[in-house]
């Protein structure tokens, strides 16, 4: 009797736990997809544009996350939603130039091209990454590329070097050894140029046979 | 005079020129011309007003040099410039030291102007990035006023920062100020310029019989001389929201009725600002300003509209602390996790918090956490590619972490490049 009476206390208990989990669960379930969009923030004509333009991007087969995250940065930054646009609309024609030019190479390498050409490369210096080796991707020759551009070395010098070296071989620990070299150089007053000049002789244009590992670059990299 | 005009237009020509890129994240400028409406009588009705400014932010020190110039009627009317240096010490515990130096001069069309150097210093309690208190004392040294002698300043205040640059509601900072001048002031015909006078003067304030005994005869140098000093209470609240900047400034003088003066016992002024883009902004405003007895610089009522440029626009949020620049930042490595995840670890000290964002976070910061005395770390997953990321320090400006390389992004910043080879290469 006793037991039964204890049965019949918790049942209520258990329907009422039970009941609370259901209905912490139907909160949580539409909380979860009603999670919004990050690109709601713009205001609603620019993100129909920018949404246009990721549409485009997807039909062509490019990387439409490289404009969602340009939109992205921009929102992040309080950026006026047209300006955004405008931004997104440059980096989708960058994405189309890219991949005329470099034809069916990947997402990841397509979005390296556009920010060369972004950085300030000409597109037809980009023609002679079309033809690559197998298992060779050109993400820290464009890196580097971009980011000697913008530090002031002249685009034809950057673009010509990038591309012999590239063509030569170099792997990623030169690029990123020339980077690091011309960089530290650049920070000590000179001139970009010059600065790219002079280290860009004493690059070796292939990796040399006792290999060294590689310097603390993009997976393992350090300024300290 | 003619020098004067000159000199304004030169400087404000020179700010016209364009910054090189690499001096860019040191040099900031801004420039104001704006219709002035002044009410007391003193100053012309009718004035064009020029505010430049030059800033040379370094990771412990910041240089600023402002001016201000009223021209009306192609006459320069009054001038005032000053150039400041702020060193900031590393936050310890949430602590910071900050001193101070100004040295400034004002230039009024109807007397000879007068010049102050004052050094100041601060301390300064943080509650990470949204609240502190400060307390702070200095001395002033004013040259050419005829009516003060050197000034001690003591000052304190608290100041709370509310949502952040996402919120829906923008961000509010608010901030309370007391302030008291103390000092020695000397019977003169004029605040600037004019000799001191005799308390037998007849021209005096201390003829006047109702306060000839505040003052007193300087055996030594013969002036009419009394101990004076008064208090300013003031409350600002600053408020942006998108394009959007609202300013307002409430204030309260109190102290020896001689000393302050009814045109300068209570005030209040506001401007809004809004940005065409991030280079041109629309600025209309209005209000009263106190006198600065210490700096000869009357009372005055305005309205003023007008454009701000900003080639290199500085950093206006109204923290009333220099906060610390990412170039504090000493190092930034990425080392690849048997997880899929890449760690990433920043060194810089004395610092409150560390975010890192970019296309990984979707644009989001992501706040780091504290491993040593500056070590600060934080695993993301990153996926094959090249990704852009940005580091900023206690809420700073976003900048692209040092030792990776750099590009230039959609926003006028830059943004630092790092690249995550394909998994069968994760080994190196």
């Amino acid at each position: 009797m006793t037991c039964v009476s204890r049965g019949a206390s918790r049942r209520p208990s258990l329907s009422l736990l039970w009941g609370a989990v259901a209905l912490v669960l139907s909160g949580a379930l539409p909380a979860v997809a009603q999670d919004p969009d990050p690109l709601s923030k713009l205001d609603p004509s620019s993100k129909f544009a920018v949404e246009l333009l990721i549409d485009s991007a997807n039909t062509l087969g490019l990387p439409s996350d490289y404009l969602r995250s340009t939109a992205l940065q921009g929102i992040a930054l309080k950026v006026d939603g047209k300006r955004i646009v405008v931004e997104c609309r440059k980096k989708f024609n960058l994405l189309k130039t890219a991949h005329a030019i470099l034809g069916s190479v990947g997402g990841e390498e397509l979005k390296a091209g556009a920010s060369v050409l972004y950085a300030g490369a000409k597109p037809n210096q980009l023609a002679p990454f079309k033809a690559r080796q197998q298992n060779r991707n050109d993400l820290e020759a464009f890196t580097i590329w971009a980011d000697l551009i913008t530090r002031g070395v002249p685009s034809e010098e950057a673009s010509s070097a990038i591309t012999k070296l590239w063509q030569d071989g170099a792997d990623d620990a030169t690029f990123y050894g020339l980077w690091n070299n011309v960089q530290s150089d650049i920070l000590k007053g000179l001139n970009p140029g010059a600065a790219f000049q002079n280290r860009i002789r004493e690059t070796p244009g292939r990796p040399t046979a006792n290999k060294v590992t590689p310097p603390e670059g993009q997976e393992n990299q350090s300024s300290r | 005079m003619n020098e004067r005009k000159v000199a304004v237009f030169l400087f404000a020509v020179a700010l016209l020129v364009p910054v090189p890129r690499v001096l860019a994240a040191q040099l900031v400028s801004k420039i104001e011309a704006g219709q002035y409406t002044v009410s007391d009588g003193a100053l012309p009705f009718s004035a064009i007003r020029l505010a430049p400014t030059v800033q040379f932010e370094l990771p412990h020190a910041t240089l600023r040099a402002r001016g201000s110039a009223l021209i009306s009627e192609q006459n320069l009317q009054l001038a005032d410039g000053i150039v400041t240096g702020t060193f900031t010490s590393p936050t310890v515990y949430g602590v910071r030291a900050e001193m101070i130096g100004n040295a400034s001069r004002a230039i009024d069309d109807r007397s000879l102007g007068t010049d102050q150097v004052d050094v100041q210093t601060r301390v300064h309690v943080l509650f990470h990035e949204h609240g502190g208190v400060w307390l702070g004392g200095g001395v002033a040294r004013p040259w050419r006023v005829a009516v003060a002698s050197q000034a001690s300043v003591t000052d304190a205040g608290a100041w709370a920062k509310l949502g952040d640059a996402l919120a829906k509601f923008g961000t509010a900072t608010m901030t309370a100020t007391f302030t008291n001048f103390s000092f020695t002031k000397i019977a003169s015909v004029n605040d600037t310029g004019s000799a001191s006078l005799s308390c037998a003067s007849p021209v005096a304030p201390a003829a006047n019989i109702a306060v000839r005994a505040l003052f007193t005869e300087t055996p030594g140098t013969g002036a009419c001389e009394r101990q004076s000093r008064f208090n300013d209470l003031e409350g600002s609240i600053r408020w942006e929201l998108g394009a959007l900047e609202l300013t307002a400034a409430t204030g309260y003088r109190f102290g020896d009725s001689y000393d302050v003066t009814p045109d300068s016992k209570r005030w209040t002024s506001g401007t809004a600002t809004i940005w065409l883009n991030d280079r041109i902004a629309l600025v209309g405003g209005g209000g009263r300003q106190p006198a600065l007895p210490l700096r000869g610089i009357p009372a005055r009522s305005y309205g003023m509209a007008g454009i701000e440029l900003a080639y290199w626009p500085i950093n206006k949020g109204g923290v009333p602390v220099s906060l610390p620049r990412a170039t504090l930042v000493k190092g930034f490595e990425m080392h690849a996790l048997p997880t899929g995840m890449h760690k990433l670890i920043i060194h810089v000290g004395g610092v409150e918090t560390v975010d890192v964002m970019g296309d990984f976070s979707d644009w989001s910061p992501l706040t780091l956490v504290r491993r040593g005395r500056d070590l600060w770390e934080l695993s993301v997953p990153l996926s094959y590619g090249m990704h852009q990321i940005n580091v900023r320090v206690d809420g700073g400006p976003w900048m692209a972490p040092p030792g990776t390389p750099t590009m230039h992004d959609s926003f006028n910043g830059d943004v630092g490049l790092i690249v995550v080879a394909p998994p069968d290469k994760s080994a190196h």
